[in-house]
């Protein structure tokens, strides 16, 4: 008998390990994790692109990562970006991230990218955006009118936006799929935790979704197609280390319990 | 080191303690994050719902008519007293009939046409026709009217691999998700606590 503290130390070393040794194992470009870059990077400067932060703050790390990279290649394209968050604890993390990429890149708050808060009910909120964006979300997050907002010039509904990127640890994107995608006819792009990965896959097979980032491991996949190394792909080697561990553990476990009941009968 | 890293720092490590044991650090810990996230959640509400979408519209530009979903919304909270319990029954009838009336066509259109569609196209590669045999077979096996045997059984247990497939990627993507949060604390404690990292 394993005690399992043992594992919970093994685990730990696994990870920590490899984050102060860099090991630099490879890493690969997926190809749903490629047609978002595509999506993004075919589109016209001044294009404008929806980011909704549908997080949590336990899902940081896996979240934070994707956002930045995706924010990274839009900034660089100088697309104009405007965010918000459909879920409550992804407001202040969305404004943040949002804050610090644009400041990287030199963004002016209200001319390049502005952030519009928190709106509960996110299926009357997507549904009211088709419609006009200023009804449900007539102030942004620092109680600005959106009439004072000069990047908000000229955008009304769905039909102003190129993309729609859900930034999500639970199932939001698929609500934009119901919404967005079904109702209004508009691309959205989904970045989600990979536990929640595989759920989005039916609707990348089909279509409704275009492209689809999966937790850090996309989060890293994105940072080599925008030649950024970010946090992604410094944690992929911890990643890669513990995974092997977790299956040498499995096989152990596997071996111990056909032994023991190969002995004890 | 800025105070806002020691205090995340001591909280992440009050929280691993919980691998050794339960303790009062844990719980701590843990009731704080609970308290802190529902507090957060009735600020932001307030703050960004409550405020811009029912009071400055009532007070502020004079649209009267805006006190309707407001009585509506204190429905809610009639039931805490149980001698006006039904009034709560109004606003949830609404709720449940305009969100109702909202998802069904979209579920049906999103869920279950455009998947179906999905499943036929396609029918030349491969893919297509593992799409199709996986679909059909996984539908087999949730079909309960015929018993599984012969022939229905032989496909409704094609099915059941299929799901195993699933089961086995969504719990390979779950460890995944479950690293890369650990990684995230860890890139922390390293990296912004002890400077080992950089």
């Amino acid at each position: 008998m394993i005690n399992r503290q043992l594992i919970f130390i093994l685990i730990a070393l696994s990870v920590a390990v490899p984050l102060v040794i860099r090991l630099g194992l490879p890493n690969y470009v997926t190809s749903e994790v490629m047609q978002v870059y595509e999506e993004i990077d075919q589109l016209d400067s001044d294009s404008v692109v929806m980011i909704s932060f549908d997080h949590e703050a336990s899902s940081l790390p896996e979240v934070k990562p994707m956002a930045v990279a995706i924010l990274r290649h839009c900034f660089s394209k100088n697309l104009k970006v405007i965010g918000f968050a459909l879920l409550a604890e992804g407001t202040a993390i969305g404004d943040q991230i949002l804050r610090e990429v644009a400041a990287e890149h030199n963004k002016v708050y209200g001319k390049d990218y502005v952030f519009l808060g928190f709106r509960p009910q996110y299926q009357a909120a997507i549904l009211g955006m088709g419609e006009d964006i200023k009804r449900v979300f007539p102030q942004d997050y620092k109680n600005i009118s959106l009439d004072q907002i000069p990047m908000m010039e000229g955008i009304k509904n769905y039909q102003d936006i190129s993309l729609i990127i859900s930034v999500a640890d639970g199932d939001m994107p698929a609500y934009w799929v119901d919404y967005a995608v079904s109702r209004y006819h508009k691309k959205v792009s989904a970045a989600v935790t990979a536990v929640m990965a595989t759920s989005f896959y039916p609707f990348l097979a089909s279509g409704q979704i275009v492209g689809l980032l999966g937790g850090l491991k996309g989060a890293a996949e994105y940072e080599i197609l925008i030649e950024k190394p970010g946090i992604g792909q410094r944690g992929m080697d911890a990643q890669s280390v513990s995974h092997l561990m977790i299956i040498l553990l499995v096989i152990l476990g596997n071996m111990g319990y056909f032994l023991r009941r190969r002995f004890t009968g | 080191m800025q105070i806002g890293t020691l205090i995340a720092a001591f909280l992440t490590l009050c929280i691993f303690s919980f691998l050794y044991k339960d303790n009062p650090f844990y719980k701590f810990a843990e009731h704080l994050l609970v308290g802190m996230s529902v507090g957060y959640i009735l600020v932001i509400a307030f703050n960004t719902t409550v405020t811009p979408k029912l009071i400055n519209p009532i007070f502020q530009e004079g649209k009267i008519v805006y006190i309707i979903p407001g009585i509506l919304g204190l429905f809610m909270f009639a039931r805490f007293l149980p001698k006006y319990v039904w009034l709560s029954r109004i606003s949830i009838a609404l709720i449940i009939g305009a969100g109702a009336g909202v998802a069904i066509p979209a579920t049906i259109q999103a869920k279950i046409l455009a998947q179906m569609q999905a499943t036929m196209i396609d029918f030349a590669t491969v893919d297509g026709i593992i799409i199709f045999v996986a679909v059909a077979t996984t539908l087999a096996y949730f079909f309960f009217s015929k018993e599984h045997k012969g022939w229905f059984g032989a496909t409704a247990r094609v099915g059941t691999w299929f799901l195993m497939i699933f089961f086995g990627a969504t719990f390979g993507y779950t460890i995944m998700s479950r690293i890369s949060l650990l990684i995230g604390r860890m890139q922390f404690l390293l990296g912004d606590f002890l400077h080992v990292i950089k």
